[in-house]
């Protein structure tokens, strides 16, 4: 019977660790990063950015009325279709920008649950937009975490038409 | 008078049984296949939020009195319901392994021991997610991944002990880091649980179980086994006396403090 007092002790140590935390602590939002300025370093002095089709109230996406060179938002992909359409005005001159990608729904943890992952296969603007550029074109739950000078696709505008 | 030369009769009667047991010394240490059922399977369906139910068997059997080769083998059903997905996986798994004592049998009648061990670990599963649903701007969007056939091989540090509760009875557990080396790839859901391995999401696997074993008593020798050598430097003196007790002369020659023991 020496080891049975060692016994109970460890039983105790682990039925009171068993109590592990049920909470969701990682990020399920899947959000490319996008960067916007105008070319030849002209400031942006409003941006509004909504998805196509979406004219409801609250379907705003970004509202910046702060004059700045270069401004940075992360913007949410379609989980339904194979492409996203944004309308980006920006100092009051609407463009469309179609991303177009391919989506898995990918398992983040058992208390978060399901996050969609992308990775950007093409693009398609109007004339408004000079260019842009894809730096990354993995979309997933870690790209809100990049740093400041990193995104998904920078956006420049074009300075004649802005 | 009768009645008191029965009742003295009957109290030497009694005070003589301790006696005897004490004169008769344990001649042969019997060993065998010890078959058990791992208990701590039972409690799962009460830890945690899913439904998880299984069972396992262990098996071992003696070889060179302190090595204990180990065969292990169970069923998983894990049925996790969230609000946003519903996750299922069952399977099977096996384990072969090795475990060493690593202390000493004091006499004949000692099959307690402390061991440390290794397993390798094989499990067949599949798992299914229903009712996936995911939410953004654009909408919520519903899906399922079907029934995925996977498989996976890991590694198993073990530590525990068994004690002999009644003759060939035996009550043990064991403390087990994990280390899982190969899984079925799955693009969409790596699993966060894997039957044998226990839940992989955060950190290292570990688990506990505690099990209940009976050891068919089919092999006996006359001698206790001799403890495993670990290597290291011999220090002269420091074992004088106590090196009789594993020369394998019988209970009798014994010098440990449980030389007497007969009474579990």
């Amino acid at each position: 019977m020496r080891y049975y007092l060692i016994v109970i002790s460890l039983l105790a140590i682990v039925l009171g660790s068993c109590t592990n935390g049920n909470r969701c602590y990682d990020s399920v939002d899947t959000l490319m990063v996008s960067s916007f300025s105008i070319n030849g370093f002209k400031s942006i002095d409003s941006l509004i950015v909504t998805g196509v089709n979406r004219t409801d109230t609250g379907d705003t996406l970004v509202n910046d009325r702060t004059a700045t060179l270069t401004k940075r938002y992360p913007l949410p992909l379609s989980l339904f279709a194979d492409s996203t359409g944004f309308i980006l005005n920006a100092n009051g001159v609407k463009d469309t920008l179609y991303i177009r990608h391919k989506m898995i729904i990918t398992f983040v943890s058992e208390f978060c649950g399901f996050a969609p992952n992308y990775v950007i296969s093409g693009l398609r603007h109007t004339a408004g937009i000079d260019s842009v550029k894809i730096t990354d074109r993995r979309v997933n739950t870690l790209s809100t975490a990049k740093a400041t000078n990193d995104q998904n696709i920078s956006i420049y505008f074009s300075a004649a038409a802005h | 008078m009768t009645r008191i030369l029965v009742f003295i009769l009957a109290l030497l009667l009694i005070s003589s049984f301790p006696v005897l047991s004490q004169t008769s010394k344990p001649v042969w240490r019997y060993e065998g296949p010890r078959v058990g059922m791992d208990l701590s399977r039972f409690l799962l369906p009460y830890l945690g939020t899913a439904k998880r139910n299984g069972w396992e068997i262990q098996a071992d059997i003696p070889y060179k009195g302190n090595l204990f080769p180990t065969f292990e083998t169970g069923m998983q059903w894990f049925d996790d319901k969230h609000t946003n997905y519903h996750y299922k996986n069952n399977g099977t798994y096996a384990r072969l392994g090795m475990d060493m004592n690593i202390v000493k049998f004091e006499s004949l009648k000692d099959h307690d021991f402390v061991f440390i061990g290794l397993r390798y670990g094989y499990s067949v599963f599949n798992q299914q997610t229903d009712s996936i649903s995911v939410s953004n701007y654009w909408g919520t969007h519903n899906s399922s991944l079907s029934r995925h056939p996977m498989s996976a091989q890991w590694a198993e540090l073990v530590f525990g002990m068994k004690g002999e509760l009644m003759p060939n009875l035996f009550f043990g557990w064991s403390l087990r880091a994990k280390f899982p080396f190969y899984v079925t790839k799955d693009n969409n859901i790596s699993p966060y649980i894997i039957p044998g391995v226990g839940k992989t999401g955060s950190g290292r696997p570990f688990d506990f179980s505690v099990g209940i074993y009976y050891q068919f008593p089919i092999f006996r020798s006359k001698t206790i086994p001799k403890p495993i050598k670990m290597g290291g430097a011999k220090h002269p003196g420091l074992n004088n006396g106590t090196d009789m007790d594993n020369q394998g002369y019988g209970g009798s020659q014994s010098g440990g403090g449980r030389q007497n023991y007969n009474g579990r």
